[in-house]
């Protein structure tokens, strides 16, 4: 019998949605090009956006989205459900971009103009249907700009962790690095953009 | 209020899109790279470490891909139904009646949330799911006899269809126990029934007067 009962929300759509996946992921294990075609437009944006805010380099960042996604599919052999789908993309994703790192030698230079153009795009998208209260264009590139400027190292631990809400462990194992480690560069990271940003210690 | 909204560091990075949009096609070469690759299930141990759990049974696994093909297609076109009807059906909610209703619905919430969190090896549903089932069909059973016949006729075929493919994948389930992802799509399958069951009790059958 299944003794473990567990809570599960009121159903709605986003069960459905749920649903859904599932079933393209299994539809993709099979072969459907086509269902893993769905799952790149569902989870593109979150991968594109990872690559390019550890990168800081809008072609790179797209060329290592498309890797990520050609992977993806020559594993989902190996992919059982057994995390979040796009947990196992997001770890594929820094993959990606750590082997590149690796493979050219060399940091990646800070460039801030493809994040830059996201933003306007956005912004143009956005025009008239922001909420009250949301922060503007130019407020957002400053974070993004001071963003770009932190040490790589420290910069994959706050993308991976502030931004995209992956605990120390996670992005430990993601980045191949000691938890401990991932502790400090957070830090470091955060004392960084505190500065850049103009903002003070916060006091709780 | 939560403290990582308090600090203006979190608030300031919490503020960033975490969704970028591409500027340029990147299915088209995606799609072309993996029509030069093996199929998903012939290439089951990536290197990198993105094989999450390497497969113990690669040879019964490509046994039964075409079965998986077919449960997979069968469900997608099932659960797409439903979720258009629980949207037709949804959409036509009064939202007065809806509140007069609410005390109702919060008593049926604890049968909505007694769902399994979890399927093992050899288990099958439990009591507590088998009884929320029960109740949720007899409620079921009773709104939708007050139902227009189109709305009702398309609201028991969608019932009828997730619970033959609940079938199929708890039979496949059966040849192959331990598979994560079956277990993951039968709890799916019966997470979408309970929702299609549970939709009706959300409608009023007075605001339903036409058919959908």
């Amino acid at each position: 019998m299944l003794s473990g009962i567990g809570a599960i929300e009121q159903p709605a759509s986003s069960d459905v949605s749920a649903s859904a996946e599932t079933t393209l992921i299994v539809a993709a294990r099979a072969g459907d090009v086509r269902a893993f075609e769905q799952l790149y437009k569902l989870h593109v944006g979150r991968v594109l956006g990872i690559c390019l805010r550890m990168t800081h380099r809008r072609d790179l960042a797209e060329d290592c989205t498309q890797l990520t996604f050609v992977r993806a599919w020559r594993n989902l052999g190996a992919f059982e459900g057994r995390s979040a789908f796009s947990t196992w993309l997001h770890r594929i994703a820094v993959n990606e971009v750590l082997t590149y790192t690796r493979n050219h030698g060399t940091r990646l230079e800070a460039e801030t103009q493809g994040v830059d153009d996201a933003h306007l795009d956005q912004e143009s998208t956005d025009q008239g249907t922001a909420p009250p209260g949301s922060p503007d264009t130019g407020e957002v590139m400053d974070v993004e700009r001071a963003l770009a400027t932190l040490p790589e190292g420290s910069r994959h631990v706050v993308v991976l962790q502030t931004i995209y809400g992956y605990s120390h462990e996670e992005v430990a194992e993601m980045l191949g690095i000691a938890v401990g480690t991932c502790k400090a560069q957070l830090h470091r990271g955060r004392r960084m953009l505190r500065e850049r940003l103009g903002l003070g210690e916060f006091e709780p | 209020m939560n403290q990582r909204l308090r600090d203006p560091l979190d608030r300031a990075l919490g503020s960033l899109p975490r969704d970028v949009a591409p500027q340029r096609d990147l299915w088209s070469q995606i799609e072309a790279d993996i029509a030069a690759s093996p199929r998903p299930l012939q290439d089951s141990a990536g290197p990198n470490n993105v094989a999450e759990f390497p497969s113990n049974e690669p040879a019964r696994r490509s046994g039964f891909q075409s079965r998986w093909l077919q449960l997979a297609a069968g469900l997608l076109l099932i659960v797409g139904s439903s979720f258009a009807t629980w949207v037709v059906v949804q959409r036509s909610v009064d939202q007065k009646v809806l509140q007069a209703q609410q005390a109702t619905v919060q008593q049926m919430q604890p049968v909505l949330n007694a769902m399994p969190a979890s399927f093992g090896g050899n288990e099958v549903l439990g009591a507590s799911y088998q009884k929320a089932r029960a109740d949720l069909s007899a409620e079921f059973e009773r709104r939708v006899a007050k139902l227009p016949p189109v709305t009702r006729a398309r609201l028991e075929r969608d019932l009828a269809d997730l619970r033959r493919a609940a079938n199929q994948v708890a039979a496949t389930l059966g040849e192959h126990p331990n598979d994560p992802l079956l277990q993951q799509l039968l709890l799916s399958t019966y997470q979408s029934e309970l929702a299609l069951l549970g939709s009706l009790n959300n409608v009023s059958t007075t605001v339903v007067g036409a058919d959908l």
